[in-house]
């Protein structure tokens, strides 16, 4: 195979939507139990990303981190330093985070205006 | 036996988590050389490509049909990671083996579902030995489907003969709940078969015989 010239080969044009700025809430719930995580530490942040794959093409991944090395816009959400990477601001802004209290299929859930659709476990989404 | 040229789309992918990456969104379970389906959500063939360890890079050879929309379902998904995405095709000739052809000089030695694959940079203008009718023929006794004829975005992996490709155990990927839905209930809809011609709709026309999907009981 010839990419020995790969490199000095002009790389094919990425779709990279603009970034736009990220508004996003926390339900109560959410917020209680992510001081039950934090407790009085606020020098981490809660990171908000987006991976690809999943049955609908993109995944949630949260995240609680000191810091990233990934582009993200920072918010301060109900005393909460919340970080959003800059490449998936188009695919977050407007979402809640939720947290459902189940013994089954429980945890942070995501409510996403973005979303044209979610898979069964509503983990993923398009 | 003989080879056969592969209209072939060659995608250099650098990066870091690669394997990951295509993993998630294709058919197959991709941690190493591999043939895989890249599919819509409604489980429709975006591209049914290979999967080529080049060093720390991974080529991606598909149909050159499927480019334009193979680059875009994987651009869209690359969003914050370090990939990049380098069209190599017109590097290289790809070339299907279902022989024992001689090896041709610098060829990448790739086991694709099709056959052997070989990848030749183009400087050394290698030749096949085989036609498209020849190639058809050999498909229709081996009940092979091909890119234009039963691999086309019309149909979802599992109706055009390509079952091998889906994997049954691996987590979420693009269409996996179609897919899987269609397994768990035996349902699939449609299947590749061989007719005696004469066949109606056939996707590929042999001379006795004839490849075709028709819809299951």
């Amino acid at each position: 195979m010839d990419c020995g010239t790969c490199e000095s080969a002009t790389p094919l044009e990425v779709h990279r939507p603009a970034e736009v700025d990220v508004a996003l809430t926390l339900t109560e719930k959410a917020t209680s139990m992510l001081e039950d995580a934090f407790g009085d530490d606020r020098s981490h942040a809660l990171l908000v990303g987006v991976l690809s794959g999943g049955c609908s093409g993109y995944m949630y991944d949260l995240q609680i981190v000191e810091s990233t090395e990934t582009p993200c816009q920072e918010l301060n959400i109900n005393g909460f330093r919340v970080l959003v990477p800059s490449a998936s601001s188009h695919l977050l802004n407007g979402i809640e985070i939720d947290y459902v209290d189940r013994l089954m299929g429980g945890g942070f859930k995501i409510n996403n205006p973005n979303a044209s659709s979610s898979c069964g476990c509503g983990e993923s989404f398009a | 036996m003989g080879l056969v040229r592969h209209k072939a789309a060659v995608l250099l992918l650098q990066g870091q988590g690669l394997f990951p990456f295509l993993d998630g969104l294709s058919t197959n379970h991709v941690d190493g050389p591999c043939t895989t389906v890249f599919t819509t959500r409604a489980a429709k063939i975006i591209d049914v490509c290979d999967i080529i360890p080049v060093g720390d890079h991974v080529a991606v050879v598909g149909h050159a049909m499927n480019k334009e929309a193979l680059t875009a379902h994987l651009s869209e998904r690359i969003l914050g990671q370090p990939i990049t995405i380098t069209d190599i095709s017109e590097l290289n000739d790809v070339f299907i083996d279902v022989g024992d052809s001689p090896t041709p000089p610098d060829a990448t030695i790739h086991p694709s579902f099709f056959g052997r694959m070989f990848v030749v940079p183009v400087k050394h203008e290698w030749q096949p030995t085989w036609t498209d009718d020849e190639w058809n023929e050999y498909r229709i006794d081996n009940l092979i489907p091909y890119h234009g004829h039963e691999i086309t975005a019309a149909q979802h992996p599992l109706g055009c003969g390509l079952g091998a490709l889906v994997h049954p155990q691996k987590g979420c990927y693009i269409g996996q709940e179609v897919l899987t839905r269609m397994r768990s209930r035996g349902k699939q809809g449609r299947e590749l078969v061989v007719k005696t011609n004469p066949v109606d709709k056939a996707t590929t026309k042999g001379r006795e015989r004839s490849l075709c999907i028709v819809r299951t009981q």
